[in-house]
């Protein structure tokens, strides 16, 4: 299904799934950057630098009350949301790393505090011209109910899901032929230079002397994790309370020491090198045995958010730059 | 879900990020402004995790007093009447000046100011410190005497461009880590990095050159280089000429310093010297960095003296990409030194001893102020001991803890008739107290902050503080209220206008102004664009002065009964004493209890094994925590960091002071070590 949406198109279908949903979109904020907010309050922004805050987020909290346990030993769960999520605003990558967590937290034994925000959600990617200065962002074509494709001041409306194809059936049909023309345009890869680091992981032809180079250069300050929209790991936090015991998880990373440390103190991630390895071997090499695709999206945000320029495509590029030749 | 742009909490540095918080009015996580100048879009690991206390179930909720022994909650009102009568009757009683008011670094420039003038002019004494006097006086005091200002002299974004990079006492990547990354991106870009610090930090890893002199031995290998500078002539003699003074007494002082001396003095090899002195001299532009390594001496101001030598002598002052630069350990301690929560001056360090000064504060707050310098926080803990100093009120320290000989401040606190306390947590001072009030933590009031490079900054309320808590600025406006002082503030902005009509360099200073990313003070006039680069035609006394030291050794050094020296810091996880990032998650589980980093050799020689708990004693205290053997402290030389109270580092420490800024020798002391 295509239509074709005016702005005030785009503001009633906003109006629309407002009513039912607790709405996110893209704003801009004091400091320059663009983050989701509450619709109510908010004047979109509808295009603009990638999202600072990664959407995931909203699915996976960076800190998220689990239960609480009290004297008697009666569990109590946070009362579930008044109204299911919808996020207008991703782009392909934030819709292919969410797509990325499902995986994770929706395989079974599914968790069941990720699969109830997840399941009645509705996501409205924004596509097509809506990057920096307008420039083109490549289509997404899958992963979410609506995809909004920014062209000329008005936006294709593609329904993916029953729910997005009955928010937009009042709208009119859009053009089929713009479509095959963006589609073609959003082919154009950027480049394969992640591919050609996984297959320099695979074939074991990084040596640890490199690793040792790049953490010399970490800070330990975790952001390529907690800004990484693939990142699951999470550990639990118990905290008493006069309510009794609060459970939270909270995000963490795999840089820190004591992410994997034992009670006796022994560390099978032991040095800083190693972890680091594991940083980009495991989204290059690891999920790609586990899910069969990379557990990079490529979004760009652990490369923005790292203070000495070792996120995941600075590594990887300086990885293939010194031993892709051999390969 | 909302989201609050705010300053970071925790070291000088100055990053800005969104508190995020949930409809409960929780804080549920932290995202780095993205086109902050100084964050741009990264954080540190504390940063990242500065959501992490705000919500933690031990904050104060509400005002205690103790009776027969014992803390038990009461009304504000109650609670605020005490501590009036209890301060104003040991003022009626001994006089003004048995008073002590300690203000602190974590709390706004707003708030700051009111406590100086809750002292001077609520309480009549200018018995009023904070905890620069354990980190900074020494900068104070050294660059004020040299350049005519205590700050930073230039901007962050001069390690943009600087060619090379002189870092002196300071494990930047831990302690003021965004900085430390600029060092890296800096030494990636092709920049020169000497690194002189005893310890095998991280910085020295991408070093051209780590020199690991002895600890205290500063002034000896700075005399040294600038002998050799002079001695290849690689001088900035027109500088020198056109924008100093007092050039041939520094020449005359270095003679002694030849490479041979300086190598006894420092263990360093002769060449190190030679080597250091040349690539630094040869540079155009170089900035000096330094920190607590520098600072916490007691001759820490003639090792500041040294290092402002170093930089008039070579012209690397007043420019882009040069400069002395101390880093600034908490988020306001600039700021609190700024609004003169300092014995000797009110805010924009004006001299209270000035009648002029004087008279202005006196008719802007209209009332009568006392003329002589107060007491420093470490010169009234003696006090305290003495009986000299009966009542004091600590807002946001936590001296039992951050103080040099733990066992005197207890003895001090312990000594005193009425010790009034206003925290966000019950810290190991507060468990003293007489009265606590429970304070909002930065995440739930407004006020301002002025980073390490002088950028007055908002910090702004994401969410209401826990139970009764109060702001800081508002308790100290109801003490004002009851001393008959003008209090009626409608908000932290009123505040501020005050203070930039009373201090020159934050006149132009207003919260309209500073929505974009902060002002750089010097701001005098409210079109003044800020001052990124200071002393950049003249030094603010003038010329620069040339202060010739000479070195003096630690008043402690190891002997036959203590044969290591202690060198105490922080760590990377953790923050001071610990009140706010033992109860972060995250922070907390990487860095779980006290420990103490040995060399490998030394605990072989010892018998100790990783992990293994062991004593540590010097003439002071004794304690005892885990060793972690690591080759990042050298032979003869341990390190524990402050954080912990059950393995309390400054239950070791010397209080021997600076003579002129009365910092404690933290970062040398003698001790032994055995297993438990």
């Amino acid at each position: 299904m295509l239509k074709q949406l005016s702005r005030s198109d785009l503001e009633q279908l906003l109006e629309a799934v407002a009513k039912n949903y607790a709405l996110q979109v893209p704003q801009l904020l004091a400091d320059g950057t663009r983050q989701l907010g509450p619709y109510d309050n908010a004047e979109l922004s509808l295009s603009g630098q990638p999202l600072q805050r990664k959407p995931t987020s909203y699915f996976f909290p960076q800190t998220e009350l689990l239960l609480t346990l009290d004297a008697a030993g009666n569990v109590q769960q946070p009362p579930p949301a008044e109204k299911p999520l919808a996020l207008f605003g991703m782009d392909r990558t934030d819709l292919a790393a969410l797509t990325f967590l499902d995986q994770f937290f929706m395989a079974p034994p599914a968790d069941d505090i990720y699969l109830h925000r997840r399941l009645n959600a509705l996501l409205i990617g924004l596509t097509g011209d809506a990057g920096p200065d307008s420039s083109f962002l490549p289509l997404a074509d899958d992963g979410c109910d609506i995809e909004l494709i920014a062209i000329n001041q008005k936006w294709l409306a593609l329904g993916h899901s029953e729910a997005g194809k009955s928010l937009l059936r009042k709208f009119n049909d859009g053009d089929d032929k713009q479509l095959v023309t963006l589609r073609k345009a959003s082919r154009d890869q950027p480049s394969d230079l992640l591919q050609q680091a996984s297959q320099l992981l695979h074939d074991d032809l990084v040596p640890d002397a490199f690793w040792e180079e790049i953490a010399d250069r970490c800070i330990l300050c975790s952001g390529c994790n907690l800004a990484c929209p693939t990142c699951s790991c999470f550990c639990l936090q118990d905290r008493q309370t006069p309510n009794g015991t609060e459970r939270s998880r909270v995000w963490d990373s795999c840089q820190l020491d004591a992410f994997m440390r034992e009670a006796s103190g022994h560390n099978p991630l032991g040095t800083e090198a190693l972890r680091t390895r594991r940083r980009i071997h495991h989204k290059l090499v690891a999920d790609v045995e586990r899910w069969g695709e990379l557990g990079c999206v490529a979004c760009g945000r652990c490369d923005r958010a790292c203070p000495t320029g070792i996120g995941m495509f600075a590594v990887a590029e300086e990885m293939v730059e010194r031993f892709g030749l051999r390969s | 879900m909302t989201a609050t742009l705010t300053t970071c909490p925790y070291c000088g540095t100055g990053c800005n990020f969104y508190l995020k918080a949930d409809k409960t009015g929780r804080v549920t996580g932290v995202e780095p402004a993205g086109k902050h100048p100084t964050s741009r879009g990264q954080l540190c690991i504390k940063g990242w995790n500065a959501h992490a206390f705000v919500d933690h179930p031990e904050r104060l909720t509400t005002p205690q007093i103790r009776q027969r022994g014992q803390l038990n909650a009461a009304g504000w009102e109650t609670a605020l009447d005490l501590v009036h009568e209890k301060l104003q009757g040991i003022a009626e009683k001994y006089g003004p000046d048995s008073l002590m008011f300690l203000s602190s670094a974590k709390v706004s420039n707003e708030e700051n100011y009111l406590l100086m003038k809750l002292a001077r002019a609520g309480f009549g004494t200018n018995n009023i410190d904070h905890c620069a006097r354990l980190c900074h006086s020494s900068t104070v005091t050294g660059l004020v005497e040299t350049l005519g200002s205590g700050a930073m002299t230039n901007s962050l974004s001069c390690f943009d461009e600087t060619e090379l990079i002189f870092v002196i006492g300071s494990n930047t990547t831990e302690q003021h880590p965004l900085i430390g990354s600029r060092i890296l991106q800096a030494v990636q870009r092709g920049a020169k990095l000497i690194v002189a610090d005893s310890r095998r930090i991280r910085l020295a890893k991408q070093a051209d050159l780590h020199l690991r002199q002895q600890n205290g031995s500063d002034v000896a290998l700075l005399n040294g280089m600038m002998r050799q500078i002079l001695q290849d002539g690689l001088e900035d003699r027109e500088f020198i000429a056109s924008r100093t003074e007092g050039f041939s007494a520094l020449e005359q002082s270095l003679d002694p310093f030849t490479p041979e001396h300086v190598s006894k003095i420092t263990g360093l090899m002769p060449n190190q010297i030679v080597d250091a002195a040349r690539l630094f001299g040869k540079t155009d532009k170089a900035m000096i960095v330094y920190a607590m390594g520098i600072t916490q001496h007691s001759h820490g101001v003639d090792n500041v003296r040294a290092v402002s030598n170093l930089a008039l002598l070579t012209g690397n002052l007043g420019r882009p990409g040069t400069g002395v630069n101390p880093l600034r350990g908490q988020n306001n301690v600039q700021g609190a030194c700024d609004m003169g929560a300092l014995p000797d001056v009110y805010s924009g360090y004006q001299k209270v001893a000035d009648p002029v000064v004087r008279e202005k504060f006196s008719k802007a707050w209209g009332c009568n102020l006392p003329e002589s310098p107060g007491l420093m926080s470490t010169h009234a803990i003696e006090a305290a001991v003495e009986g000299k100093i009966r009542g004091m009120l600590i807002l946001g320290e936590n001296p039992m803890l951050s103080d040099a000989n733990q066992a005197q401040v207890k003895q001090a606190l312990e000594n005193l008739d009425f010790l009034a306390v206003i925290d966000i947590f019950p810290t190991e001072t507060a468990q003293l107290a007489d009265v606590i009030l429970p304070a909002a933590c930065y995440a739930e009031r407004d006020g301002t902050f002025t980073s390490t490079e002088r950028r007055v900054q908002h910090g702004r309320k994401a969410v209401d503080p826990p139970g009764e808590a109060q702001a800081d600025w508002q308790i100290v406006c109801q003490l004002l209220q009851r001393c008959g002082l003008q209090s009626d503030y409608a908000d932290p902005a009123e505040i501020m206008t005050e203070i930039a009509s009373l201090t020159p360099s934050y006149g132009g200073i207003a919260y309209d102004r500073l929505s974009d990313n902060g002002l750089q003070w010097p701001c005098p006039t409210s079109d003044h664009p800020g001052t990124p680069i200071l002393h950049q035609d003249q030094c603010t006394r003038g010329k620069g002065l040339f202060s010739p030291v000479d070195y003096r050794p630690p008043k402690e050094l190891p002997d036959a009964d203590y044969p290591l020296l202690l060198n105490t810091g922080r760590s990377y996880f953790h923050w001071h004493t610990g009140s706010m990032t033992r109860r972060s998650h995250l922070l907390d589980r990487e860095e779980r209890s006290a420990f103490v980093e040995i060399n490998p050799e030394d605990a072989k020689k010892y018998g100790f094994v990783e992990r293994q708990q062991i004593r540590i004693s010097s003439r002071r205290g004794s304690i005892s925590c885990a060793a972690q053997l690591t080759g990042k402290v050298p032979v003869g030389q341990i390190f524990i960091p402050f954080h912990f109270a059950e393995g309390a580092a400054n239950a070791l420490t010397n209080n021997a002071l600076d003579p002129e800024s009365g910092i404690p020798e933290f970062k040398v002391c003698a001790v032994r070590i055995e297993p438990c």
